[in-house]
């Protein structure tokens, strides 16, 4: 296809843009004998006059509605951005303090099976029940002391650690699904 | 997506909730916004932009609620955008143009979305049926030729002899290369004056038969 435009087509864009053209057949007959003639001129000469008209009754025709409206609605976008900026922090110091309180379960229950895990079988507790009166299975005295007469004492601390782990875990599990 | 339309629209900015009152959002805010775009600079930028952006999106989408949408959300888009020009700095020509640039890229994500990867697969005839703008003498010769034209060509030859922008323009708005919206546009200028001067020969003929038209 060629494409080489013909000479003539800036002088008649600019004419069109100014809005002289058709009304200028008097003015400039030479250009208007042209146009008639040359294909690519004729061609923008009604392509571009068509599109004139059809954009000035469009124009007219518009009712653009209040500027107000398309203010606010972009405040309150860039607001609920903003907020979700600010919350994506929030988000990962809520995953990081699930990870932590995992791997601290995870890490102390590796610890536990190291030193070995006789307080998780039965016979553990059935002997260490044996050991306490019945009558003073709950006073605080006996309790620790046949506590510190085993050494697996840590018993005392181990329950409220995995009473503590539970917590934060469930906490942070919460916080983390809360958003949703 | 339409949204009421209050005569208090001017001032529904006020009854903003200040969540997160805060300097910190406020700040956060703020960086994506043109210091020089308050209410007012807006409106009047809206006000002189609003008709031609309308009958752009009108034209080249032949829907008038699409048209209102689209450019509803074109303004929405501006406002946020972090990358806008700044009327004060920039000028308004190339607020206009990235205005057009975003109505373009929405234009194109409503075609995507609904039917083909490319807005080029999608039928004219899809077009075709849809037109609802007032019969004007300029919109029954051009009306039926945008029909037939496909969804850029109508862009491009919008832009350049409605919107009178060069190609280098057309191309910031497209996304198209410079080079190439001179063919393209060549080739659409050329279809559509065929198409016009066919359909206006067929009025002309259909005016010569017409008993009503008898001396």
């Amino acid at each position: 296809m060629k494409l080489t435009g013909c000479p003539q087509e800036q002088e008649l864009r600019a004419m069109i843009a100014r809005g002289e053209w058709p009304l200028a057949a008097t003015a400039a007959p030479e250009l208007h004998a042209h146009v008639a003639a040359c294909r690519s001129c004729s061609d923008l000469a009604l392509v571009a006059t068509t599109f004139q008209k059809a954009r000035a009754e469009s124009l007219a025709a518009a009712r653009p509605g209040p500027a107000g409206v398309l203010w606010w609605r972009a405040q309150l976008r860039r607001r609920n951005a903003v907020v979700e900026r600010i919350s994506r922090p929030l988000f990962g110091a809520e995953i990081f303090a699930l990870a932590v309180a995992l791997l601290a379960g995870l890490g102390f229950a590796v610890i536990q099976a190291r030193e070995g895990v006789a307080w998780l079988s039965w016979p553990y507790w059935h002997d260490w029940f044996a050991q306490v009166p019945q009558n003073a299975a709950l006073h605080w005295d006996n309790l620790r002391a046949s506590m510190l007469a085993d050494p697996s004492w840590n018993l005392a601390v181990l329950l409220p650690a995995f009473a503590m782990l539970a917590l934060l875990g469930g906490v942070a599990v919460y916080l983390a699904t809360d958003r949703q | 997506m339409a949204i009421a339309v209050t005569e208090a629209g001017m001032s529904l900015e006020f009854t903003l909730p200040d969540a997160f009152a805060g300097g910190a959002l406020d700040a956060a805010g703020a960086r994506t916004l043109d210091p020089a775009m308050d209410n007012e600079a807006f409106a009047a930028f809206y006000e002189r932009s609003a008709r031609p952006l309308w009958a752009y999106l009108l034209r080249v989408s032949s829907d008038a609620a699409l048209a209102e949408d689209l450019m509803q959300e074109s303004y929405v888009r501006f406002l946020c955008a972090s990358g806008a020009p700044s009327l004060a700095s920039d000028g308004e020509a190339a607020a206009r143009l990235y205005l057009f640039r975003i109505a373009t890229n929405l234009l194109r994500d409503h075609w995507r979305r609904p039917r083909a990867a490319s807005i080029e697969e999608i039928p004219e005839e899809f077009f075709a049926s849809r037109g609802n703008a007032a019969q004007t003498d300029s919109q029954i010769l051009l009306g039926p030729a945008l029909a037939q034209m496909k969804p850029r060509e109508r862009q491009l030859l919008w832009l350049a002899h409605a919107e009178g922008y060069s190609h280098r323009e057309i191309a910031q708005v497209t996304g198209l290369a410079s080079a190439s919206i001179r063919l393209l546009l060549f080739r659409a200028r050329r279809k559509i004056a065929a198409l016009l001067r066919t359909r206006e020969t067929a009025r002309e003929t259909s005016r010569d038969v017409s008993p009503g038209r008898m001396p």
